[in-house]
């Protein structure tokens, strides 16, 4: 069954159904909240927040504005990022430099992982994007800086982020059009 | 831009889709672009689009979980009771703490088959911390927006602690039935601790929270709002109790009566 149909069941509170849902969505759910927090511990922590959430308030859903998958997935990366932000501002971000340092990083850690179509295609459309536009989306979507802080990183006028940002996404979603 | 957008300067709101649609946004300016939202139907058209992509981005990122993530929030969701649909049935249901929050799970279809409090520990942490996480939502409906994020801060911190892989659940009662209920991990060093049957002090009167360890100072680890479950940190092994006294408004630097109820902490992990 599709996500969609199952967040109905699950709004109905069908824990069957959510075990089905739980089987397509937690592995996007974590592996995005993974790929912006870095540390396994906080992302666990995160992700399960997150798929709790989904059960609680999946009677939120309206199908009219979009996928499940989507909503999930926007619940996920608002809340990975908050986090990663809020721990950046009580000044963790030296602790989680050298987090990263000592765990392997997230690609090899994925390569584990039978690789998808689509994180290949999606790595190739990055790749076809100019630096500028790459750096912007990526900063933002996979390292949860703001659009600020990603015109202070790049040292670029906020108005070229935003273009470059929107610019990235419509590039990127041309050449994923063939990729569906 | 149109003119339009121009004169009622909107454009610079326009052009803020593509940060939204990446949660690139802070939190002000996340809120004025979707109050804006509501009224632009191309805004929303454009973000829909946007958002699209970026769950593109997002779906590129899985991996697979700990399989024992898998485990605990299924647990959780046996326990975990869900919104209901329209405002005004959360409304309508949740006039106070569900009478179950400290009793046994599952919640009591029925008041004859309610079980009585507790006087044991929680069969298990996910099932009484859950149900403590329940609750906070459940009063949510009548609060303030900034009682609301408040709030939401607070359910996440709970999650957090409950997420503990140590996380361990236990209650107390004195000889009045009221009970104290404690979920904690001894690994983050912290307690979420929530009164029953404590109310009605009289005006200028609060309950207070004490990290009691041998042969030390007891330690305030602050004052209970209610019904609201307090959040205490900075717990270390050590902390072989906590207590709650009767304190002035305000707190007390230390303990000024004796404890109205104490609950040891070694079946959750401290007091070594």
């Amino acid at each position: 069954m599709e996500a969609d149909e199952l967040l109905v069941l699950v709004a109905g509170g069908d824990q069957k159904a959510f075990e089905e849902l739980y089987g397509l969505v937690s592995g996007p759910v974590y592996g995005l909240v993974r790929r912006v927090l870095r540390d396994p511990a906080q992302s666990e922590e995160v992700a399960q927040e997150v798929l709790l959430e989904l059960w609680r308030s999946a009677a939120r859903f309206d199908p009219r504005r979009g996928s499940a998958l989507s909503w999930v997935l926007t619940l996920a990366h608002r809340r990975a990022v908050d986090r990663v932000r809020s721990a950046r501002a009580a000044g963790e971000r030296e602790q989680r430099e050298a987090l990263r340092a000592n765990h392997p990083a997230f690609d090899q850690v994925a390569e584990e992982v039978e690789a998808g179509l689509e994180r290949e295609w999606v790595r190739i459309c990055l790749d076809r994007l100019t630096a500028l536009q790459r750096q912007s989306v990526t900063l933002a979507y996979y390292d949860g800086y703001t659009y600020r802080e990603v015109a202070e990183r790049l040292s670029l006028p906020l108005g070229t982020v935003k273009t470059r940002m929107r610019d990235g996404l419509t590039q990127l979603r041309k050449c994923l059009g063939g990729a569906a | 831009m149109s003119i339009a957008d121009r004169l009622l300067g909107r454009g610079d709101l326009h052009s803020l889709a593509a940060p939204y649609a990446l949660d690139a946004l802070e939190p002000a300016e996340r809120h004025r672009f979707e109050k804006h939202l509501k009224s632009c139907d191309s805004c929303a058209a454009e973000v829909r689009a946007l958002s699209e992509d970026a769950v593109r981005l997002a779906w590129s990122a899985a991996a697979p979980p700990p399989s024992a993530m898998r485990d605990r929030v299924l647990a959780a969701v046996r326990t975990t009771p869900q919104e209901a649909p329209g405002r005004e049935t959360a409304r309508a249901r949740a006039p106070q703490l569900p009478p179950h929050v400290w009793g046994t799970q599952p919640p009591p279809r029925s008041r004859a088959s309610r079980p009585r409090l507790l006087l044991v520990p929680f069969a298990t942490a996910t099932a009484a911390a859950a149900l403590v996480v329940a609750s906070l939502f459940a009063v949510q409906a009548n609060r303030t927006q900034e009682q609301l994020d408040a709030q939401r801060a607070q359910a996440s911190e709970i999650a957090n602690v409950l997420a503990a892989p140590d996380a361990r659940a236990t209650a107390g009662e004195d000889a009045e039935g009221r009970t104290i209920g404690v979920v904690a991990s001894a690994s983050k060093g912290r307690a979420i601790v929530t009164l029953r049957g404590y109310g009605g002090l009289p005006s200028g009167r609060v309950h207070q929270l004490w990290l009691m360890r041998p042969d030390v100072q007891p330690r305030s680890l602050g004052l209970f709002d209610g019904d609201t479950p307090l959040i205490a940190s900075g717990l270390d092994k050590s902390a072989a109790s906590l207590a709650v006294t009767v304190e002035p408004d305000g707190g007390s630097p230390q303990p000024t009566s004796q404890p109205v109820v104490q609950l040891a902490l070694k079946s959750v992990g401290f007091g070594e």
